[in-house]
C-alpha cells in the first residue's frame, strides 16, 4: 500500500472539517518495494507468500516429525488438519482412491487459506491472494495436474473425445465442440482464478473502506453516530471474511479435487 | 448401548458424507452449467462475428450469441435434466463405504 489514503485518514481527516473522504481503491493494492535487487522489487504481498508458505512447511513439519501412534499435542492437530480435507474435500470427490492426492489437497488448501486469512491478522492485514499474479500460478499449477492426468489415464484421443459425455448424437457431438474447448480452456481456468481473487479483493476493499470511513467519520457530533454504524459494519466485515478465507480455499481445493477426479475416469 | 451408539454414530457418519458429496456435487455441476452457457454464448458469438466480418453482416455477432446460448440451454437440460445428473448424484452405497472407511 502506498500508505496515502491511511495518511490522509490518520492525519485528522474527518468529516464537517471540510475534507473529503480519502475513499481506498486500486492504490491500496499497490505496494512501495521493501527492497529491489536490480530491476525486481521485493513487495509484502511477496513477502507474506513466504511466510504462508513457511507456515504451512513448518506446522506439518513439526506435527509430524515423531509420529505417535496415540497423537498428542500438534500431530493431533496435524490431523484433524488433514483428515479435515480428506473427508470434507477428496473422498466426496475422488473416493478412497484419490488418496495418493491428498498432500496435494492439503497443501493446497492450506497455503491459499493462510494466504488468504493474511488479510484479518493485524500488522499482516492483507490478503496476498487479491493480487492475481499469486493466484495464476495456483490455477496453473491444477490445469496442469488436470491435464498430464487426463490424458495419462484416458490418452490424448480419448481424454478430447471424453470432454462431451459419450451417447450424445453425432451432430449435436459437432456442435458441442466449440462450446467445450472454450469451457475447458478458457472459461473454467479463468472463473477458478478470478474466483478466489475477486473475493479476496473485494473482502479487502470493503474492511479498508469501512475500516477508514468510521476514522474519517470520528467527530463530536453526529458523526460519532455514523461511525458507530461504519464501526459495526467493519466488525460485520471482518467476522464474514473469516468465513470467506475459508470458504474460498475449500471451493478452490474442492474443484481442483473434481477436476482430477473427471480426469481420471471419463465424465458421465 | 453401544450397538445403538454405533448405529447412531454410523448414520451420522453417513449424513455427513451425504452433505459432503452433495456439496461437491454440486459445486461441481454449477460450476460446469455457468460454464457452458457463458462459453456457448462466446464460441458462437465469435463464430458469428468472424463469418459476419467476412461477410460484411454484424448482426451475425448476435445471432451467434442466441444460438450459442439456445445449443448451451439444450445440452444442460439434456445432461442435466434428463438424465437426473443433480438429483441423483453418483453416490452409490460403494461410494459411501470408500468414504467411510478406515480413518
Amino acid at each position: 500500500m502506498t500508505g496515502d489514503v491511511t495518511a490522509l485518514a490518520s492525519g485528522g481527516c474527518h468529516i464537517f472539517s471540510g475534507c473529503g473522504f480519502p475513499a481506498p481503491g486500486l492504490q491500496d493494492f499497490e505496494w512501495k518495494p521493501l527492497f529491489s535487487i536490480g530491476s525486481f522489487d521485493f513487495t509484502k504481498p511477496m513477502l507474506l507468500a513466504i511466510l504462508a508458505a513457511l507456515v504451512v512447511i513448518v506446522f506439518f513439519w513439526v506435527a509430524f516429525r515423531k509420529p505417535k501412534l496415540v497423537p498428542r499435542g500438534m500431530q493431533n492437530l496435524g490431523e484433524i488438519a488433514i483428515l479435515g480435507v480428506r473427508d470434507q474435500i477428496l473422498r466426496p470427490s475422488l473416493g478412497r482412491r484419490g488418496d495418493s492426492y491428498l498432500p496435494f489437497l492439503v497443501s493446497l488448501f492450506f497455503f491459499i487459506y493462510i494466504m488468504n486469512v493474511m488479510e484479518l491478522i493485524p500488522l499482516f492485514q492483507f490478503p496476498v491472494t487479491s493480487r492475481i499474479g499469486f493466484v495464476w500460478p495456483l490455477v496453473f499449477i491444477v490445469y496442469f495436474l488436470y491435464l498430464y492426468l487426463g490424458v495419462k489415464n484416458q490418452g490424448p484421443w480419448g481424454y478430447l473425445r471424453n470432454m462431451i459425455p459419450p451417447g450424445v448424437p453425432a451432430p449435436i457431438y459437432i456442435i458441442l465442440v466449440p462450446v467445450e474447448l472454450l469451457r475447458f480452456f478458457v472459461f473454467q481456468p479463468f472463473t477458478l482464478g478470478v474466483r478466489l481473487f475477486g473475493n479476496m479483493f473485494a473482502g479487502h476493499l470493503l474492511l479498508t473502506i469501512f475500516t477508514i470511513a468510521t476514522w474519517y467519520l470520528l467527530s463530536l457530533s453526529v458523526g460519532l453516530l455514523y461511525a458507530a454504524g461504519s464501526f459495526a459494519l467493519a466488525i460485520f466485515v471482518f467476522l464474514l471474511e473469516t468465513l470467506v478465507t475459508l470458504l474460498q480455499a475449500f471451493i478452490f481445493t474442492t474443484l481442483t479435487a473434481t477436476y482430477i477426479a473427471s480426469s481420471l475416469e471419463a465424465s458421465h | 448401548m453401544s450397538g445403538k451408539g454405533n448405529g447412531a454414530g454410523t448414520r451420522y457418519t453417513a449424513a455427513r458424507t451425504t452433505a459432503a458429496e452433495g456439496r461437491a456435487e454440486g459445486l461441481n455441476v454449477g460450476w460446469t452449467v455457468s460454464g457452458y452457457l457463458v462459453s456457448g454464448m462466446l464460441a458462437y458469438g465469435l463464430i458469428g462475428w468472424l463469418i459476419g466480418r467476412a461477410v460484411h453482416v454484424p448482426l451475425l455477432l448476435p445471432v451467434g450469441m442466441l444460438v450459442g446460448l439456445a445449443i448451451s440451454i439444450g445440452f444442460i437440460i439434456y445432461r442435466y435434466g434428463v438424465q437426473g445428473a443433480v438429483t441423483q448424484p453418483q453416490t452409490s452405497a460403494k461410494a459411501q463405504k470408500e468414504m467411510t472407511g478406515d480413518r
